[in-house]
């Protein structure tokens, strides 16, 4: 009986979510004719060049936010104490802003700096944006970790960059994956911040969407869409086989 | 030394929204409310928020009703197939919006408020799912039994007994779908059609080519304003929880 108030929402996600992409399947070979050429095309340098520079924007986001993101909940995890509780809040509060309108706010600064429409103000957004997706799965890693280990370390000997290496750092490989997972996948297909911020930086997101909203080729966006989701899937299977399942 | 990167981190953070709403009171360095009088005034503006707020109402409605349905289904009754709940969170929401698009497109079904409204309700019962239930599995289902062996049937029990336990995960959910909705940009624009505009492809028409105004600032801050009230109540029920 109980199972029939699932159907409802199954059917919906059918129909409005599983269903169209599908169709971006069948869109991508051709339809309506059946060929296969939009693959073809879209391996081509043109292609490559966007696929090229995505992934490097999207790797030096990642990075970056890395860099930055783990002395910080390092911080708030194992030595805030009192300002913890504040801390965290102001971590949590940037997912409740739209990224258009923090997109804008530091667009406001780049200006004031003269470095509108530069590849290092889309790093700069960039990082800016995706920054607290970072930090937060590295601080629930964090969290967890277990304070006497530590002290163990040092109580046999070994100086702190010692610890950090053999007991910190390994404990909070969980907390690294989904970092980079929840950083690196979205950046990867970014429209908002290149678009604003970089001018003629071309990325896997803003060819989107000129492909569909410009010159409504569907048939190439297609493909180009496919490739990427296939990117995407292929790191995440490859995570999963890794980690048993995604914790989010 | 730390702590000095700590804090210089969050300032970078905080500075630049904090500087956007210091610029929305200020004309040529004096005090003014006059942006703001301007955003009120603006007809474009108005309507447009008229769109996301009435947008964001109803996709909260419905996502919050099918998603907790189906939380409560896989939780009560062994379902196969859960992850068809998770895929929606995990792929890129512009791939999402391009694949609205075309089902649209190839249906010739009219673009405007209802294909917008479809796909944010498709969005938001995902994240309704996961949030519901999680709040669920925290309790036990000996108290159902309980009502149940008490005499009440299947249906008086998921409204007396299921519903009340799971009320805070559902407005919890409830919040974090209007937010969704609300500041939705990317998968609005795939899936609208001429006439309909909200408040984020309004501040994007405007934003996009680089310029900076104050009204446009004053615009952010009473978007943010709304966001953090959200987020206000959001964290109140989060540590009522705890």
């Amino acid at each position: 009986m109980k199972k029939i108030s699932a159907y409802p929402g199954i059917i919906y996600l059918i129909v409005f979510f599983y269903l169209p992409l599908l169709i971006v399947i069948v869109y991508s070979f051709g339809f309506p004719n059946f060929k296969f050429d939009y693959y073809i095309e879209i391996s081509k340098p043109l292609y490559f060049k966007v696929f090229l520079n995505s992934f490097i924007l999207a790797g030096i986001t990642t990075i970056s936010c890395f860099l930055l993101a783990y002395p910080l909940a390092y911080y708030i995890a194992l030595r805030a104490q009192k300002w913890k509780n504040l801390l965290l809040i102001l971590l949590i509060l940037p997912f409740w802003m739209s990224l258009l309108l923090r997109t804008y706010a530091i667009m406001n600064i780049l200006n004031t700096f003269g470095l509108m429409f530069t590849f290092t103000a889309v790093v700069i957004g960039m990082v800016y944006d995706y920054l607290p997706f970072m930090v937060l799965p590295l601080y629930a890693s964090l969290e967890k970790l277990k304070k006497s280990q530590i002290e163990a370390s040092y109580v046999l000997g070994a100086n702190p960059w010692k610890t950090f290496f053999k007991i910190t750092l390994p404990q909070s490989k969980s907390g690294i994956i989904a970092g980079v997972i929840l950083v690196f996948i979205p950046s990867l297909g970014e429209f908002v911040v290149p678009a604003m911020l970089g001018g003629t930086y071309v990325t896997i997101g803003t060819i989107t969407w000129d492909l569909f909203l410009r010159y409504h080729d569907w048939w190439r966006g297609s493909a180009l869409s496919m490739l990427y989701m296939a990117i995407i899937f292929i790191a995440l299977a490859f995570y999963m086989r890794k980690e048993g399942k995604i914790e989010i | 030394m730390m702590q000095i990167f700590v804090l210089i981190v969050f300032t970078i953070l905080y500075a630049p929204i904090v500087l956007v709403i210091i610029s929305s009171f200020f004309d040529a360095g004096n005090f003014t409310l006059k942006w703001f009088e301007d955003v009120f005034q603006d007809e474009k503006i108005l309507k447009a928020f008229y769109n996301s707020i009435t947008l964001a109402i109803l996709s909260t409605l419905f996502s919050v009703i099918l998603g907790t349905a189906s939380a409560y289904a896989f939780l009560r009754s062994k379902m196969k197939f859960e992850s068809l709940f998770y895929t929606p969170i995990i792929i890129p929401e512009i791939t999402e919006a391009l694949s609205l698009l075309l089902f649209y497109k190839f249906l010739s079904f009219p673009l405007g408020f209802f294909s917008v409204l479809l796909g944010h309700i498709a969005f938001n019962i995902a994240f309704v799912f996961v949030i519901v239930k999680a709040r669920l599995s925290g309790y036990e289902k000996s108290i159902e039994e309980v009502s149940l062996t008490l005499g009440a049937n299947e249906v008086q029990t998921f409204f007396r007994v299921t519903i009340p336990i799971a009320m805070p995960g559902i407005v919890a959910a409830s919040l974090i779908a209007f937010t969704l909705s609300w500041d939705n940009f990317i998968k609005t624009v795939f899936t609208t059609g001429p006439g309909f505009q909200t408040l984020p492809l309004l501040i994007w028409s405007q934003a996009a080519r680089g310029v900076v105004s104050p009204s446009l600032s004053a615009l952010t801050t009473l978007m943010l304003l709304i966001s953090m009230i959200l987020a206000y109540f959001y964290v109140r029920i989060s540590i009522k929880r705890e």
